[in-house]
């Protein structure tokens, strides 16, 4: 019986980092030229980390962040792995080693929704209750 | 502009930026150019012992630094920069300025891209930024693996690397970097300072580098790992002024000075693990420098291992506190005949340095920090054989085998 309420409440810790326990708290939205419909965890990562340029269906991208608040942190968290601040410091690093440039980066929802639907291959953020019209929403597996 | 007067400069512009809270770009041709730049200032006060040619003995003030960079992305796969840097730390520097890089950078694929120009080398955790401070929580790297004077040797190459990241389906992936090119050293370095107090003076020192880096993102969120080689074929050209007492003659002579390669290879092993506000990480470097010097008359051997362990927690927006152990040893022989050949002993302090650091940094905004770190070290190394900080002409009283340093560092970023 304890070691049943152990497994059961490690599963119910671990459930909950995964990343559909908190998609209702933020939105994954893109511009229309990309063509996937759902974006991998790791494959999400990647691009905020600026390993990845492109999607597994080929669909070039480009990341776009909001500059603060609970939203970015949300998602900087559960989908980056990291704090805002380990996250600014890995950029910092990328742009002082001559290896990438900072990037785009937003300062609401509002500003975000239009940037991304004007934007070839923007991948950005938003909170779950945003309205979205001219932009996809991904859905993170 | 003499030295007083540049560190006011950088001073100022350091106090009076945080005002400013925008990144700073333009457009050229419609495409957005990107300019940051970081500059930071330190106090460095010892007991005894001088280190890193300041005179910390006295408290020093003699630690600036700072750089500035251009980026324009101009496809989706080219970019172009460039990064102009300038320290004055001690001796070394003395504010002639440096290429820190410039690059073109072609992306073909995420698996495969080129970069070209004077590019900075990718090596361990830190060897590509360890002349931004601001970047990491400590004021000093740790000296074991990222020495201050000897930055030079390692930081850049003028060449090119191809480089990538590569899936590896469920195992994390695969980061990857091989590179190609010329070494070309200050004559403000740490190497040209140590063998100045000998009576050498370089006109030009560098050489051919090629290497490479294998680094693991592994499945475990927050965990790296990775390994770094690189070899070296380095040629020193200048002249030696000889002395009685250093060298078995009789009389004073100037003589035109060589040195090349034999065999130089580096070896580096790394880990790092962040997990929520803890960073932990911990690297091995050993260095194997086999040196024909002296046109070809003697040979100076060295063998440098170093390692630190190092944690950092982040207890809140606004501070930072971290700490590590580094341990550096040196042996070293050389065939110049009667000369100073080191302790047999690893434990004597001519043998190593071994250093126990605490730091807090506190991030006053998001673009302007403090440090203050102390350090408690143990042994000055060769300081006839291989630059370790210490150096005789700045300690002409002699150097005890303990130093503990005050280190406070201010540095400010966009």
């Amino acid at each position: 019986m304890r070691s049943t309420l152990i497994l059961l409440s490690a599963a119910a810790l671990w459930s909950s980092l995964e990343p559909g326990a908190w998609a209702a708290e933020v939105k994954v939205i893109a511009n229309w030229s990309v063509t996937a419909s759902a974006v991998s965890a790791d494959e999400l990562k990647s691009v905020f980390l600026v390993t990845r340029t492109e999607l597994a269906d080929g669909s070039r991208v480009e990341p776009v962040l909001l500059k603060s608040g609970p939203v970015h942190d949300a998602f900087v968290t559960r989908y980056v792995g990291k704090t805002e601040a380990t996250l600014e410091t890995y950029y910092r690093s990328l742009v002082f080693a001559g290896k990438g440039l900072m990037p785009k980066t937003l300062a609401s929802d509002v500003e975000m929704v239009n940037y991304v639907a004007r934007t070839r291959g923007a991948i950005g953020y938003v909170s779950a209750g945003t309205t979205v019209s001219g932009v996809k929403t991904l859905a993170v597996k | 502009m003499n030295s007083d007067i540049k560190a006011l400069v950088l001073g100022v512009a350091l106090w009076a930026t945080p005002a400013l809270d925008a990144q700073f770009s333009f457009t050229l041709g419609g495409d957005p150019v990107q300019i940051h730049s970081f500059v930071s200032q330190g106090f460095a006060y010892s007991n005894d012992n001088n280190y890193l040619t300041m005179q910390t003995s006295r408290g020093s003030f003699a630690m600036t630094d700072g750089g500035v960079n251009a980026s324009i992305q101009l496809t989706d796969r080219f970019r172009i920069g460039a990064q102009v840097y300038d320290r004055n730390i001690g001796k070394l520097g003395q504010w002639h300025p440096q290429l820190d890089w410039a690059v073109a950078d072609y992306r073909f694929r995420d698996w495969f891209g080129i970069r070209g120009g004077v590019v900075k080398t990718v090596l361990g955790l830190y060897n590509d930024v360890q002349d931004v401070e601001a970047l990491y929580t400590f004021a000093l790297l740790p000296q074991s693996v990222y020495a201050t004077d000897m930055r030079d040797a390692w930081l850049r190459h003028r060449g090119g690397d191809i480089y990538g990241e590569i899936p590896l389906r469920g195992l994390g992936s695969l980061s990857y970097t091989a590179y190609a090119g010329l070494r070309q050293d200050s004559r403000y370095g740490g190497y040209a300072f140590l063998l100045s107090v000998l009576g050498a003076r370089f006109d030009s020192y560098g050489g051919r580098q090629v290497g490479g880096d294998l680094r693991w993102n592994t499945p475990l969120h927050g965990l790296v790992a990775g390994a770094s080689r690189m070899s070296q074929d380095i040629a020193g050209k200048g002249t030696w002024y000889l002395t009685p007492g250093l060298f078995p003659i009789s009389q004073p002579v100037l003589i035109e000075y060589t040195e090349h390669t034999l065999r130089d290879w580096t070896d580096q092993f790394y880990g790092q693990y962040s997990a929520g506000n803890w960073r932990l990480a911990s690297e091995y470097r050993r260095y194997w420098r086999d040196q024909s010097t002296f046109n070809d008359t003697w040979e100076i051997r060295s063998d440098v291992r170093g390692w630190y362990a190092s944690a950092a927690y982040r207890l809140s927006k606004r501070l930072e506190a971290g700490g590590y152990y580094s341990r550096w040893v040196v042996t070293w022989s050389n065939s110049v005949p009667g000369s100073y050949q080191g302790s047999p002993n690893q434990d004597a302090p001519d043998r190593h340095v071994y250093d126990k650091v605490v730091t807090a940094r506190f991030d006053l905004n998001r673009y302007w920090h403090v440090k203050v770190e102390g350090h408690f070290m143990d042994g000055y190394g060769a300081t006839y054989g291989y630059p370790s900080g210490f150096y005789q002409q700045d300690n002409p009283q002699g150097l005890k085998p303990k130093t503990n340093l005050l280190l406070i560092r201010t540095g400010w970023n966009f």
